[in-house]
């Protein structure tokens, strides 16, 4: 799948100050979340706290301002109270105490004593002595007439139904002022019942103030800019609401008539039943806290609405900054941290653009030192280091090679020389029919120790067959000297013992290196057929016919160990027609991969299974069972064959 | 000059909307509409030829026709009762014996008062301007209430009221039509068509309120501005729903403006057994 373009494009994956930038910034990101989160989430709790604190003073107050005023009136009303049951006799009295209370309690707009139908017989069925004080006199009259039959009105109805004093819901008063223009005030009113004597009731006693102070009072009321108050009365009208279509027209349960509003229901219903505390929902689309608190005495309640945009409005703005800020400060964290990132990295940039230069081959490109002491630096005077020690190991390589090479160029010509020491060219008597001789050396390295060599003196072969110890040029110079020393020697007519004992005199001197060579040495006379042999410590030859078996041989010494040691001959008589082979130890001991060695039980037994046809076959054969032996196992000794038949003619 | 028995309000939407959208000018009539006081119900007012022409419920006119006013019912809007009694506890109200029940002090409580009577309920009647306040306060056990008035306002004051505490007229063997318009027989007889157009335009005028409620609504807010009533739309509105629905016949489903025999007889019954009037009052006593 292809990765997305802006990786790439922002190099997010070829560019680790871009990445490591990212992880740290992800990482404060986190910090910042959680923390501010946490910070955001307790400071808006204190803040609707501290709202609701503030909001329950305010309505403290105003209540308790409210209520100071109520309370005149009520005590207005107290003191009237007890004049009239002192002249409840007296029907023009009653003219008197209304004029005189309006006229003595500035605060009151009017006071009706008014009375049931007939009460005075002497008034006939209306009277109700009413004063009214229009802000510059105070008149008084009997109002109650047949257009006006106060008696079915709420100010009259209540305190005589409820038997007790009380106050109305809030109504629009039509008074005419000076200049006959009738201007419409909302009233509300304080009743008392008045009790005659017999326990009948008499009439109303009704003191009237004006909404206008308690509208404007309650509407002072604003915590916040977009906050306000409301007042509702016992029927959850509203007697005070900035919106004047919703004043007295609408109650807080009219929209319930349109549609179910369980949370304004919820507000209505605890206002309604004079609870105090808050309830929080949703009004006109917005969320708002309302506080709200009863007027005990009258069955209102007032609440404050505020939008919780407003409460929560200096919070938000701060939170809004708080934001704004931690997101430039990430950007520019992120911003500062890649270009610091980049020039703490520039060092890296460059060693790998110089590591390409010497990867592409310039090996002598030079890396300057770094002055940092940190990883950075560290790293580049490692790489330089590295690089200076690489060009001299190429150097001294390139001089050991070549040094190598001259050596392996002189080992071959000592190798050809070592070769041509002994005789390769097979049949070596192409003219005698009676003789069968082949014989094969692979040296282990380039020179090796072991030897073999055969010539005839009239009827005589001299042959022999020998291993120097170690391998190598060291042993190659033995072999060298062994196998002149046993021409020399073997070419004066000396037996074979003889021939062995001079060469290991000659041999052991200045033999410091203590090497030594085993050899088998052997003259056959080719008319009689007998055959001397002088075995120096080598490996019995093995005598192929009738069937395969080890040659008998004395065990005697190697030669070079044991100076004026005498050796000792043997002799085998007939040995015309009796194929022999003659090997080094790197035949029975040629060892494969796993260290097994070819073994003289598998020679005997491949020997005792071949039918021997000429000694150039037999070879080649055993040639081929040792090299499936060792299969990828390097050589571990030189491997030499010498095979002789002689036929009797 | 025409005077609905109550002030602005949905109740009388057919005859705004005739007066609005010139249904009487093109009848050749200049009517003005004046609404009665809270102290002065629309009775007094034809009685005392205040007002030439008035709505009355059926109950009423027959009364007044009984107590020797002689009256014609022009149009009768109403095909159903509306009369409700809501009990401020949560009982039935005709199971409150001796209960406070507040009523209308302009009238209209012919049928209450029978039905009370003959479950010898024997309620103490609060006869009151505003039935609401002393409802609201508490200062009465039960108020006597239209479905498409006094019921919404209750609801609108936060008062928890179910079914069970509310006693239908209609659907105690008491469906008795309510509003109809009316004159009376002297003015009628001298402006004979006058009272007939006056009568057509009205009919058109709650047709065409029937079919666009919300073009009537915005006209009655215009009259409720005008007189600067206590109302708002939301409580309008469902007046209007009601007052159409209280329109159509209980059998046809269609809106009949006429006066049913069968209910005119089981008004007589009951106000003649409980003597609210003194004879039966007849179709001709009632028509043009």
């Amino acid at each position: 799948m292809n990765k997305p373009d802006y990786i790439s494009r922002y190099g997010i994956r070829n560019s680790l100050s871009t990445r490591l930038s990212l992880w740290v910034v992800l990482f404060a990101t986190a910090i910042f979340v959680a923390s501010l989160g946490y910070l955001f989430w307790v400071s808006r709790n204190a803040v609707k706290r501290e709202a609701i604190r503030g909001a329950t003073r305010e309505l403290d107050n105003t209540v308790l301002r409210v209520n100071g005023i109520l309370e005149d009136v009520e005590l207005a009303a107290n003191n009237l109270e007890w004049l009239i049951y002192k002249d409840l006799d007296n029907p023009d009295k009653m003219m008197e105490y209304s004029r005189s209370v309006v006229l003595n309690n500035s605060f009151l707009n009017g006071c009706s004593i008014s009375f049931e139908p007939y009460y005075y017989k002497s008034k006939g069925k209306y009277y109700s002595c009413y004063s009214n004080n229009n802000g510059h006199q105070v008149f008084t009259r009997q109002e109650g007439n047949d257009q006006y039959q106060y008696f079915y009105l709420d100010w009259y109805l209540l305190p005589k139904l409820l038997g007790q004093p009380c106050w109305t819901e809030p109504y629009t008063d039509q008074e005419e002022d000076d200049d006959g223009i009738m201007d419409s005030r909302m009233m509300v009113s304080y009743c008392k019942p008045l009790i005659g004597n017999d326990g009948s009731y008499v009439g109303a006693l009704t003191l009237d103030i004006s909404l206008e102070w308690l509208s404007e009072t309650i509407s002072a009321v604003k915590p916040y800019p977009n906050s306000y108050s409301i007042l509702i009365g016992r029927g959850g009208t509203y007697l005070v609401h900035p919106d004047p279509e919703m004043l007295f027209y609408q109650s807080i349960f009219t929209p319930e008539l349109v549609e179910p509003n369980p949370e304004l229901r919820s507000l209505g219903d605890a206002m309604q039943d004079w609870q105090e505390g808050m309830r929080e929902l949703n009004i006109d689309g917005q969320r708002c806290f309302v506080y709200f608190k009863p007027m005990m005495t009258t069955g209102w309640s007032v609440a404050i609405v505020c939008p919780a945009h407003d409460v929560f409005g200096g919070f938000r703005r701060l939170q809004n900054t708080v934001i704004l800020i931690v997101i430039l400060g990430l950007f520019l964290m992120f911003v500062l941290f890649s270009n610091i990132i980049r020039q703490q990295l520039l060092p890296l940039q460059t060693l790998a653009a110089q590591a390409k230069v010497i990867a592409g081959g310039d090996l002598k490109h030079t890396l300057p030192q770094s002055k940092r002491h940190d990883e950075i630096g560290v790293l580049n005077n490692s790489f330089s280091e590295m690089q200076s020690s690489l060009v001299t190991y190429i150097h001294e390589l390139t001089t050991a090679t070549a040094k190598r090479e001259r050596i392996e160029g002189e080992l071959q010509i000592a190798r050809n020389i070592q070769m041509d020491m002994v005789p390769r060219t097979f049949p070596p008597y192409p003219d005698r029919k009676d003789i069968d001789i082949y014989a094969s050396i692979t040296p282990a390295k380039e020179v090796g120790g072991d030897l073999y060599d055969f010539f005839l003196t009239g009827n005589k072969l001299h042959f022999c067959i020998g291993d120097v110890s170690g391998k190598g040029v060291p042993a190659s110079l033995f072999m060298a000297v062994a196998c002149n020393l046993f021409r020399l020697l073997s070419n004066q007519g000396l037996p074979p013992a003889e021939v062995a004992r001079q060469i290991n005199d000659r041999m052991s001197e200045n033999n410091e290196q203590l090497m030594f060579v085993t050899m088998f040495i052997g003259q056959l006379d080719l008319t009689t057929g007998r055959l001397d042999f002088c075995n120096c410590g080598h490996n019995p030859p093995i005598i192929l016919s009738p069937k395969p078996h080890f040659m008998d041989c004395l065990p005697n010494t190697p030669i070079g160990v044991c100076p004026g040691w005498e050796f000792k001959d043997q002799v085998l008589e007939n040995f015309l027609g009796t194929p022999v082979l003659l090997y080094t130890d790197g035949l029975n001991e040629a060892e494969n991969l796993v260290h097994v060695e070819f073994g003289n039980d598998k020679l005997i037994s491949i020997l005792s299974e071949h039918k021997f046809v000429n000694a150039q076959e037999l070879i080649e054969t055993l040639q081929k069972a040792v090299a499936a032996h060792v299969g990828q196992a390097e050589p571990s000794d030189d491997l030499t064959m010498l095979c002789i038949n002689t036929v009797k003619l | 000059m025409f005077t609905p028995q109550w002030t602005a309000q949905s109740q009388f939407a057919g005859y705004y909307v005739a007066q609005e959208l010139g249904y009487y000018r093109e009848e050749g009539l200049n009517v003005q509409i004046a609404h009665p006081n809270a102290t002065q119900g629309s009775d007094e007012r034809i009685k005392s030829n205040t007002s030439q022409i008035t709505t009355l419920q059926l109950a009423q006119a027959m009364q007044l026709i009984d107590q020797g006013t002689s009256l014609v019912n022009l149009l009768q809007t109403s095909m159903n009762n509306g009369l409700l009694i809501v009990s401020r506890r949560n009982m039935n109200p005709m199971e409150q014996k001796g209960a406070k029940v507040a009523l209308w002090r302009a009238g209209f409580t012919q049928l209450v008062e029978c039905a009370a009577k003959e479950a010898d309920l024997q309620f103490e009647w609060v006869r009151a301007a505003n039935m609401m306040n002393l409802f609201v306060a508490g200062a009465v056990d039960a108020s006597v209430a239209m479905s498409y008035n006094e019921y919404y306002q209750i609801l609108q004051a936060g008062i928890k009221i179910t079914e069970s505490n509310i006693y239908r007229f209609a659907d105690h063997d008491c469906n008795i039509q309510e509003d109809g318009l009316y004159v009376t027989r002297e003015y009628y007889n001298k402006h004979k068509e006058e009272a007939d157009k006056f009568a057509r335009a009205s009919r058109r005028g709650w047709e065409y309120a029937a079919a666009h409620p919300d073009e009537a609504l915005d006209i009655v807010m215009k009259y409720v501005r005008r007189n600067n009533i206590a109302t708002n739309r939301i409580i309008q509105g469902k007046m209007l729903e009601e007052i159409l629905r209280l329109q159509l016949d209980p059998d046809s489903g269609e809106r009949e403006f006429r006066i049913r025999p069968d209910m005119l007889e089981k008004a007589n019954d009951l106000m003649l057994r409980n003597g609210e009037i003194s004879r039966a009052i007849t179709m001709e006593d009632l028509s043009r």
